[in-house]
């Protein structure tokens, strides 16, 4: 069930370097939310933009659902400004969510701003006593909000090494687990920046690990409508294709695709 | 607020724009589907289309850029799966075509007429700027826009619409075409071809490289199409073309439009026209204008 709900701020704060968080009350899309999916966004009434914002759910329940972003233009500056109390025009739960999870061992890899979906399932997996690791990569230590506790199977990764595993994320997978040593029913789930992706993408092909992604595309009505957000999947481009299924609409088919049935994430 | 185009009434004024409602059905638990005036369906093609590659939208100042390319499902799957939809809606439905030769027009309006459908008319999208053949050949020529009016025309007895472009040297003679084609009513404008680059990569953000312009950004093309075409013509017109508030639908229907379509700013909100069905009734008490028809091409022109 799709719902058009003014969800009320209870929560606003930059949690670190450029990165916000945000809490909702808002208990319909709250009860019917699951970790993965993602609602799409008015920033502000009489938004003089056509496209309102989707955001990764990075949390629901109790009535509850939170968005971590970064502030990076009019409309996410817009919200990182939203006050205490603020009414804002949300519409969700959107898209697909993550599962077949059971019976696999989840590599999660979040990085940059697609840590909220990394997050959600994060702690969906704790709460079904799913043993996995997390992997959070980013630029450097700044941009991280969580520690690295290697111990909890949390780690963090920063280009310039000023926290945890210095490199990218998939450098941080290969330290942590040579090759030789990944759990044989190793999968991956993640989300982040389209570059990282794209390199975790090929490192899960070239490993014949599964791998699911979570994708980030230009979206403008999030509900199937305007055909915008377009994600190609490998077909036989000998073939004549029909409608949605050489062009997958990442707000109804995905935002979740697996890394073989994708060209790319560039 | 009713408002009548030949036969056919229109509960209110406030109809959906062609591609920024998909079939209705997408949006059912969302939006209060009947409460509009009119739902005027995405176009459907005699086969199914994939549509362009990615990237196909562009966020731009006060509206978007798009290259879907016609995507949709074809007429025999939409005489299968969206006619026995539209057929429960309580609102009026106008189905639009669209072709890349007279044939396929042609061919998908019989499909059309042969089956069950309720739906009050045809929208022909002779203006699409996104398609490599067709649409826009159509609309740019006086003599193909009267003869596939004509050839439609003997078809159907629903009402028959035109969709005209702003992307022509005088729309004004594409709109008497039509006229002299015998369509009951003309739309316009569709989107307003536009490009945008990203500095960085120096790649255009469309894969196709140009676009359709729609949104708020596009409202003055509009209105001034559609005072072009009304000062041009004796049959209805459907404006089109960035409305977002209640004062832009009757900036529009001074300009001479009889009915107008809300298009791109559906995606902001879906729930858009219900909205401004009873914000527009209040105006119009408020105003005290007993009949939407005394506003219709309404503007006190500058004479000079």
């Amino acid at each position: 069930m799709i719902c058009n709900e003014m969800g009320r701020v209870i929560f606003n704060k930059e949690i670190s370097e450029g990165i916000y968080k945000t809490a909702f009350d808002a208990p319909l899309i709250s009860s019917c939310s699951l970790p993965g999916q993602f609602i799409n966004i008015l920033p502000e009434p009489n938004w003089n933009q056509v496209m309102r914002r989707p955001m990764s759910i990075a949390s629901q329940g109790n009535d509850q659902i939170s968005i971590i972003y970064k502030a990076i233009g009019g409309g996410t500056y817009i919200m990182a400004d939203w006050k205490i109390g603020e009414m804002v025009d949300l519409i969700g739960p959107l898209g697909n969510y993550w599962k077949g999870y059971e019976a696999t061992f989840p590599i999660l890899i979040g990085g940059g701003v697609g840590i909220a979906p990394i997050l959600n399932l994060h702690h969906d997996l704790l709460e079904k006593n799913i043993e996995h690791i997390l992997i959070m990569g980013a630029r450097n230590g700044k941009e991280h909000f969580l520690q690295h506790k290697p111990e909890k199977q949390i780690y963090m990764s920063t280009d310039d090494g000023s926290l945890g595993i210095k490199g990218n994320v998939v450098d941080a997978v290969q330290c942590i687990y040579p090759t030789q040593n990944l759990p044989g029913n190793a999968k991956i789930f993640s989300c982040g920046p389209p570059l990282m992706m794209e390199s975790v993408r090929s490192y899960s092909l070239k490993n014949q690990l599964k791998c699911d992604l979570a994708l980030e595309t230009i979206m403008a009505c999030g509900i199937g409508i305007c055909q915008g957000c377009t994600i190609e999947r490998k077909v036989d481009t000998q073939v004549k294709h029909s409608y949605r299924s050489r062009f997958a609409l990442s707000c109804m088919d995905g935002p979740i695709f697996s890394a073989e049935e994708i060209i790319s994430c560039e | 607020m009713r408002i009548k185009i030949n036969n056919i009434e229109f509960e209110s004024p406030l109809l959906t724009a062609s591609g920024t409602y998909g079939y209705g059905h997408e949006v059912q638990d969302l939006v209060k589907v009947n409460e509009w005036g009119g739902i005027i369906t995405k176009s459907v093609t005699r086969h199914p289309r994939e549509g362009n590659p990615p990237p196909r939208i562009s966020e731009t100042s006060s509206g978007m850029l798009n290259s879907i390319g016609l995507a949709n499902l074809g007429v025999d799957k939409y005489c299968k799966e969206i006619i026995p939809f539209l057929n429960k809606l309580k609102t009026r439905v106008i189905i639009n075509i669209a072709g890349s030769a007279i044939e396929d027009y042609l061919e998908t309006m019989d499909i059309l007429e042969s089956g069950n459908g309720k739906h009050v008319g045809y929208e022909i999208n002779i203006s699409c700027p996104n398609v490599k053949k067709g649409g826009m050949e159509f609309g740019v020529s006086t003599s193909m826009t009267e003869k596939l009016t004509l050839e439609m025309r003997r078809r159907t007895k629903r009402l028959l619409i035109m969709k005209l472009g702003p992307n022509v040297t005088r729309i004004e003679d594409i709109a008497k075409a039509a006229e002299t084609g015998g369509a009951d009513a003309l739309s316009a404008i569709n989107s307003v071809v536009g490009m945008a680059i990203d500095i960085k990569s120096r790649k255009p953000k469309l894969y196709t490289n140009y676009g359709g312009l729609s949104g708020p950004a596009i409202k003055p093309i509009a209105i001034a199409n559609v005072h072009k075409v009304f000062n041009a013509v004796n049959i209805p017109i459907i404006g089109i073309g960035g409305v977002a508030t209640v004062s832009d639908v009757i900036e529009f229907l001074l300009a001479g439009a009889s009915l107008v379509q809300i298009g791109t700013m559906c995606y902001q909100n879906p729930n858009l026209g219900p909205q401004m069905k009873d914000e527009l009734s209040q105006y119009l008490k408020s105003q005290g204008i007993d009949d939407l028809c005394e506003l219709i091409g309404g503007v006190e022109s500058h004479s000079n």
